[in-house]
Order: structure tokens, then C-alpha cells, then sequence
């Protein structure tokens, strides 16, 4: 403990110096880019951006996107409020975010305690601020952060969702992720704690996204065929896709609201926009809208970079899927030993999926 | 302090507490962050199946008597990125390994590092640690 408070102290001294370098870089320049960062215009919410090199092309002539891509970094989906419309960190506070980033991963593991988890030693969320020195993964609105939900998204708030400390009388109290049944979109899209790649094949006329977490394979049909009756609804909803350009927009539909993202229903509709940049940057542009849930669009910008060796094993997640299984033993051990109570809430009341 | 230092501690604190990133399977259902163990004991297989790995390890009590344990570790793809293959853990090589044990005290442990014979020591699926990679150049 003592360790964690001295590291904590020292991070914090840390910090305060690089504020102070921050200050004398953000006076007067709170909006503007830092000198090693990268053009304003190849940083913007707007459109996709211009590919700035050559970009691999398709036998049949269609931009080239294949491969395993890494999206991990360290900067957050939604912008620090402090921090209100600023886009970009500056160069102090970059370094520190990245420092503190780096020490965490390479530092060698604490002394086994109580108290810790296994988050702490099992992530790759990856060591670098998105694009060099972005605040918050969504670029637009301006605020960086999901937007305000309407009367009928804040009604569906904590509704259904992950029960980690309940009692669990069933595995239809876990999470559809924990259950292996999808990671969900858009949560499939965004960094998280391990497992930040995806895999994108292409032939003429489809493409497949595959996600590593948790194992989704989306194929996409390029050919303008018309998308699903409304009747017809998936958990990963319905793709479609269409080349704008060199960028592949691929547009989801017809979800079928049983895994919810933030409050999100059946009224879920994904914009992606896929830009190759040149070899070594893809760009996705994501727009996540929702009428009854949000007050207007959002819109994330999430630049990828080759995965190191272009491994994508198959994560199969429901394989060998044997945390469901131990976590059922230990709750029905604790009713046994009269620690718990045998059901955390009345059947009916749990979300059947 | 002022309030640019303000701004940036409050940062470096919200990254640190991300909610947006979670894991795809609960660990306080399962095991207890309160019942840390230290387990040296011989290897018997390690498991590389989805959605995580798990490592078969018979661990000699001070009886004489052995009690296989299971520990779970990190994904196959974070461990192969990792440059820890199916080849860096053979049967019969004896290791230290610190975990957090199961809430019903069954001899199944959460891995958080291992110990290995040369005193080297592993993380069991997080990145940066044993051989850090340096950041392609354009990500500097």
C-alpha cells in the first residue's frame, strides 16, 4: 500500500510540473495544434480524410482495407468536462498521459495483496493518446461526449445490463458479453480492455468485419441490394455497405434492442466510414445514432494502425466459455452456506434473451 | 494550484477510471480480490482455449500430500502478442504463481503473475511486460 501511495505522490509531483509546462503552452494557443501534432485539416470532425499516400488497391480495383488492425490507445470515448471543447492535450500533458501509460505496462507487478484485480494485469489497452494528441474519441458534438438522452433514454437507464457482485441464480442474469453472445455494437467498435483488433477481408461485392471481442464476423454486402424488412432484427442488426469515393460506408439497421449500448433500442443506426490513409493507417469515422435515446448523433473518430504481425487468432469466445460455469458453482455454494440468498431478484423480473 | 495543473491531474485521474472499458467477463463473480494466493507447484498442461486460458498446476503441500489448481490466465491472442506461446510453458517446469482464489474457496485462482525458474517474472496476459515493444514511429 505504502508503494502505491509513494507512486501516487510522485505521479502526481510529476504532473504538476508537466502543468506547468502545459500553462506555458496553453496560453493563448488553448485550441490551437501543437507543433509535432498533425494538421488541423487531417484531425477535423468533418469528412473522412484525403488519403495523403498511396492506397492499396483490390485486384478488381476497389481500395484495399484488408488486414488486422490495432486501434488501442489510451485516450477516452468521451472528453474530461474540465477540459470542455479543447480537442487536442498539449505536449506536456501528452507525455504525461503516455508516461503514466508506460509505467503501468512495463513496471513489474506489485507484490500479490488484497484488494486488487485481475484488470489490473490482464489489459492491453495500448500506451498512446488517439491520433497523437486527441482528448476524447468523439470528435463531434464539439464537447467531445455523448450527447444528452432524450426523456425515453434516461427512463431505460440501469435497466437490464451486467450484475457483477449479485447472486446469480441463473446465467440469464449475466451480461450478453459474459454469456458470449455479443460484445454488442457499437461496443465492438471502441477500445476496451484487451483484445483492440479487427479484421477486414474483402472480395467483390462484400467485405467482413470481423471483431476480435468477442468474435463477431460482419459481412457486408456491396452490391446496393435493398436492407432487411423492418420485421427481420439481429443482435448485430442488419449491414449494408457502399463505396463513397476510397471509403467504405457501411451503414446498420435493424438491431434487435436485446443488447442494449447505453439505453440504446431497436432504433439503433450505425454510420461506419472506412478510409484507408495509406499502408499504415486505416480511419474509421462512426456515427451512432438513435432518436429515442440520444438528442441528436454522435460521431467517433478512431484511426488504426497494422497489428503487429497480423495475428488474429480465433477468439471463439463460448469454446470453452468456463467462467460461466464456476461463477454458477460459487453461487450456488453461497446459498448452500447460507451467504447469499438463493435468487437475486423474482424470475420474472429478469430480462429472458 | 492553478488551474491548468488542475485540469491535468483531473485528467490523468478520469483515464485512470475509464468506465468505458471493461472486460467481457466479471471477475468479482468469481473469484475474491480479498484471497490473494502464492501457489509454487509443477506445471501440468496450460489449456489455450477461448475465451481465456487456464494452467494445470500440482502444488506440493507441506504433508506431502498434492493439490491440483487451476489459473486462469489472459486470451490466447493477448498472450501470443505477448510473444508467450504454447512452446514458453512446458509440462514439469516448476513456477511461482500469485492470484486471487475463487469465492468458494475452490482450488481455482484468477493468475496475476508467474514466476518462472530463472526468477523472470510474467504477467499473465497484459501487455508491456517481460519484453516491452517500443511504439511504431508514428506513434511516438
Amino acid at each position: 500500500m505504502r508503494s502505491r501511495v509513494l507512486g501516487f505522490v510522485a505521479v502526481t509531483f510529476a504532473l504538476g510540473l508537466a502543468g506547468i509546462v502545459g500553462t506555458a503552452q496553453t496560453n493563448g494557443a488553448q485550441t490551437q495544434t501543437p507543433a509535432a501534432g498533425p494538421t488541423t485539416a487531417a484531425r477535423g470532425a468533418g469528412p473522412a480524410t484525403a488519403a495523403k499516400g498511396k492506397v492499396p488497391r483490390t485486384p478488381w480495383g476497389d481500395p484495399d482495407l484488408q488486414g488486422v488492425w490495432d486501434y488501442r490507445t489510451i485516450t477516452p470515448l468521451e472528453r474530461n468536462r474540465e477540459l470542455g471543447t479543447r480537442e487536442f492535450y498539449t505536449e506536456a500533458e501528452k507525455k504525461a498521459l503516455e508516461d503514466r501509460a508506460g509505467r503501468r505496462m512495463d513496471a513489474p507487478p506489485e507484490e500479490i495483496r488484497p484488494g486488487l484485480n485481475h484488470s489490473q494485469w490482464w489489459t492491453d489497452p495500448g500506451r498512446f493518446v488517439s491520433d497523437g494528441y486527441r482528448t476524447s474519441l468523439i470528435v463531434d458534438p464539439p464537447d467531445g461526449r455523448v450527447p444528452a438522452l432524450t426523456a425515453d433514454g434516461r427512463a431505460r437507464q440501469g435497466r437490464g445490463g451486467n450484475r457483477n457482485n449479485a447472486v446469480n441464480a441463473s446465467w440469464l442474469d449475466r451480461g450478453d458479453q459474459e454469456r458470449c453472445i455479443t460484445y454488442g455494437l457499437p461496443s465492438a467498435s471502441l477500445p476496451t480492455l484487451y483484445n483492440n483488433n479487427i479484421r477486414i477481408v474483402q472480395a467483390p461485392g462484400t467485405a467482413v468485419i470481423v471483431h476480435e471481442m468477442i468474435h463477431e464476423a460482419r459481412v457486408v454486402p456491396l452490391d446496393g441490394r435493398p436492407r432487411l424488412n423492418d420485421n427481420v432484427r439481429a443482435w448485430i442488426g442488419d449491414t449494408r455497405g457502399r463505396w463513397e469515393g476510397d471509403t467504405l460506408v457501411v451503414e446498420t439497421t435493424n438491431f434487435n434492442g436485446k443488447h442494449s449500448y447505453r439505453g440504446s433500442t431497436t432504433g439503433l443506426h450505425l454510420t461506419e466510414r472506412y478510409t484507408r490513409i495509406d499502408e499504415g493507417r486505416l480511419e474509421l469515422r462512426l456515427t451512432v445514432s438513435d432518436p429515442t435515446t440520444w438528442e441528436k448523433p454522435w460521431t467517433v473518430l478512431l484511426p488504426m494502425r497494422p497489428t503487429e504481425g497480423q495475428l488474429l487468432l480465433e477468439y471463439a469466445c463460448h469454446e470453452d466459455n468456463r467462467s460461466m460455469f464456476n461463477l454458477l458453482e460459487v453461487a450456488r455454494d453461497a446459498e448452500k452456506t447460507g451467504k447469499a440468498p438463493s435468487r437475486s431478484e423474482p424470475a420474472d423480473d429478469r430480462q429472458e434473451r | 494550484m492553478d488551474r491548468a495543473r488542475v485540469v491535468l491531474v483531473t485528467v490523468i485521474v478520469a483515464l485512470g477510471v475509464s468506465s468505458s472499458l471493461r472486460a467481457h467477463h466479471s471477475f468479482a463473480a468469481e473469484f475474491d480480490a480479498n484471497q490473494p494466493v502464492t501457489l509454487k507447484g509443477t506445471v501440468v498442461k496450460m489449456d489455450w482455449v477461448n475465451p481465456h486460458t487456464w494452467i494445470h498446476l500440482d502444488v506440493k503441500n507441506p504433508d506431502g500430500t498434492v493439490t491440483r489448481w487451476m489459473i486462469e490466465g489472459g486470451t490466447p491472442n493477448t498472450l501470443v502478442r505477448r510473444g508467450f506461446t504454447k512452446k514458453s510453458l512446458e509440462a514439469g517446469t516448476e513456477i511461482t504463481i500469485q492470484g486471487y482464489r475463487a469465492k468458494n474457496g475452490a482450488n481455482r485462482a484468477n493468475g496475476a503473475d508467474m514466476i518462472l525458474p530463472d526468477g523472470k517474472r510474467l504477467f499473465l496476459g497484459s501487455s508491456g511486460t517481460g519484453a516491452p515493444k517500443e511504439a511504431p514511429e508514428d506513434q511516438k
